[in-house]
């Protein structure tokens, strides 16, 4: 099996990964290679964040109705799920629908994190492991072994300066603040709020322990993620609930217009 | 209805493809020094941070570990890096294959030290280092260089050893005091240097081979450079290096010739004498004998090649990568590849005489003594082989408390 996932996905990322390195300047060449590598799979899954951001949407604006249903129907749980499947299907919402675009970008997401470590290649045994993996393309064995350094970063070395975490865990807020709905239920509200704040911490406590390259893929996703919610999502989100709502009102205006 | 069961089997296929990928990332450098024969002792580097003496005879017997003929063994520690509840030091990893000159053993480690031990105070078990007995490290303080990964080089009063930092370091033997340390020379270098008289010979990650007054650590007017970066350390035959290239090609590149041409502000050799093509990289250092250079290649194929028109004899299909460096007798070339195969082939015809397999990767470069060719696995064993005959004679496992 791992055999197949070499052959038909991460292979074909890695050597793309690192001819592209080959055709940058040397000096930034795999830390830019990242951040365009990165964009560029991102691009290609517009289709599937936009199908995803699309779900959730209209999972989020039916929120009020299913409550409405827990309400009512809170001790038949029999007949919540008839009733909650009703509205679902009224609205013409699948409630897996949402889950299908993430699992499907999920397999790409590993490809390229082992991508980005095995093109590091930082210790011999791994410099080795990569020699398995490269096609015989001229672009590709001239180009080795990339240069790690990047700005300050060297990309096959945890970046102890703190800014790479703060960068990432900060990042990581802003998209979950922008996403995650405030909830009427105090017990799933308190969840919430831990989670707003133990996965950015956890995520830079990450950046102080994996080869900052990888940092510097999850602040690239995590930029482009963000942007992706503020121009197709309608604004800041949740971050500033005043500008959800200001945007709500102006689409409610137009709509009446 | 159908196509949407196909479209959630194959979704399931990709998810259970990913699930397969997982598996992997970046591997925990352990090591794979080789062994060196000296005195009748065999010295080596464990994938546990210790460097060990194993006399043959003794593990022939199957006498306790250490016996009183010569046997001891070294753990070499630093202290554990980052959050960790374990212990506060942890072994290093060793790649190089120890020096021994005189009365003492050299090695440098991937913690960036490089010591040199006295065998009489290591078998005594006192505490390191004696420096009355010769013995140092450098640096002395807490102070490392960047990791080593190449064989220190003794010359002379001096030993020399490259660092991932990029630069040659040349130290004085005796006291470990530093001589000198070269500029840095582009990328890493994790390589075992060559000196030949008065000039040093590094092969680098950026594709030069450069050549270093070994006085001073000066850049020589001399050097070469290739289309990518150097694999393998290099290897001087008869007036020529060679050396294995990340483009998949052996160089064989004339030292001292008159042949020069200028290019940036550096004499380079106007052409080389030959590169070889193989189907991978040729990551081992070759060996040479009789004009004849023999190549191991990560593509699992060692190559003989004639070492003046690199016109190829033989090649014999090995059927894995082979990593670690070939070793010659009189009439055989024992191959080791990263399946665990050990090959004795006619050097003449590179027809199979016989084989040995173990189960576990062959990384180090190998030892021949007395027909018995000793390796070190990376299942931290070291192992006596006959390969003419076929046979493992003993197997020592490396994990001595």
């Amino acid at each position: 099996m791992a055999n197949l996932w070499n052959l038909i996905i991460l292979d074909p990322m890695l050597n793309g990964l690192i001819a592209l390195s080959s055709l940058l300047p040397k000096a930034v060449e795999f830390g830019l290679a990242i951040i365009i590598f990165t964009v560029v799979v991102r691009l290609i899954l517009t289709p599937l964040t936009l199908r995803q951001l699309k779900s959730t949407k209209a999972m989020q604006s039916m929120q009020p109705k299913i409550q409405e249903l827990q309400k009512k129907y809170g001790k038949n749980k029999q007949k919540l799920q008839q009733e909650t499947m009703k509205v679902y299907k009224e609205a013409g919402v699948n409630p897996i629908g949402c889950m299908w675009p993430m699992l499907i970008q999920f397999p790409i997401w590993i490809a390229l994190y082992q991508s980005i470590m095995k093109a590091l290649a930082t210790t011999p045994e791994n410099l080795l492991d990569l020699s398995r993996h490269l096609y015989s393309w001229q672009i590709v064995n001239q180009s080795l072994p990339l240069n790690s350094h990047f700005l300050w970063l060297d990309l096959g070395q945890p970046d102890h300066t703190l800014i790479l975490a703060i960068l990432v865990g900060g990042t990581t807020w802003v998209q979950q603040k922008m996403t995650t709905a405030p909830s009427v239920d105090p017990r799933q509200q308190s969840m919430s709020s831990m989670m707003l704040l133990m996965m950015p911490f956890m995520f830079g406590m990450f950046c102080l322990m994996f080869p900052s390259g990888l940092p510097l893929f999850w602040l690239v996703s995590t930029v482009i993620g963000i942007a992706t919610q503020y121009f197709i999502g309608g604004g800041w989100g949740y971050l500033r609930p005043s500008s959800t709502k200001q945007s709500a009102l102006g689409r409610g205006s137009k709509r009446a217009l | 209805m159908r196509i949407k069961i196909l479209i959630s089997l194959g979704i399931f296929c990709f998810l259970a493809l990913s699930a397969g990928g997982c598996v992997g990332g970046q591997q925990k450098p352990l090591g794979f020094s080789g062994v060196i024969s000296y005195d009748g002792i065999l010295y080596l580097g464990s994938t546990d941070g210790k460097i060990v003496a194993v006399n043959p005879s003794a593990r022939n017997q199957e006498m306790s570990f250490p016996s009183s003929d010569g046997e001891w063994s070294f753990a070499i520690t630093m202290p554990s890096k980052g959050i960790s509840c374990g212990p506060s030091s942890v072994p290093v990893s060793i790649y190089g294959t120890p020096t021994v000159v005189g009365e003492s053993v050299c090695i440098g480690t991937y913690n960036g030290k490089v010591l040199m031990m006295n065998l009489s105070a290591r078998s005594q078990n006192l505490d390191f280092p004696q420096v009355r007995s010769g013995e140092w490290v450098y640096p002395r303080t807490e102070d490392v260089i960047e990791p080593i990964v190449g064989s220190p080089v003794v010359a002379d009063d001096t030993v020399y050893v490259s660092s991932s930092d990029g630069r040659v370091y040349a130290l004085d033997r005796t006291y470990g005091d530093e001589k000198w340390k070269s500029d840095p020379l582009g990328d890493k270098l994790w390589i075992t240097p060559v000196v030949e008289e008065e000039t040093v010979y590094v092969s680098t990650f950026d594709g030069h081979i450069y050549a270093l007054s070994a006085k001073d650590g000066s850049l020589l007017p001399w050097a070469f450079k290739a289309e990518a970066g150097f694999a393998s350390s290099p290897m001087l035959y008869e007036n020529t290096i060679f050396a294995g290239s990340f483009d998949r090609n052996l160089y064989a590149v004339k030292i001292g010739d008159n042949d020069m041409v200028m290019q940036n502000d550096m004499m380079m050799p106007k052409e080389l004498l030959w590169k070889f093509p193989g189907g991978n990289w040729f990551w081992a250092t070759p060996v040479a004998k009789d004009g004849v250079v023999y190549a191991g290649c990560l593509d699992g194929k060692v190559y003989a090649i004639d070492s003046k028109t690199g016109n190829e004899l033989w090649e014999f299909d090995a059927g894995s990568p082979i990593v670690s460096s070939p070793a010659l007798t009189d009439d055989l070339l024992v191959v080791a590849c990263d399946s665990g195969e050990v090959y004795a082939l006619d050097i003449f015809n590179g027809k199979l005489i016989n084989g040995v397999s173990i189960d576990a990767p062959i990384r180090g470069s190998l030892c021949i003594q007395e027909g018995i060719v000793y390796i070190r696995a990376q299942d931290n064993c070291l192992y006596a082989m006959d390969v003419g005959k076929g046979k493992i004679n003993w197997r020592f496992p490396l994990t001595i408390k």
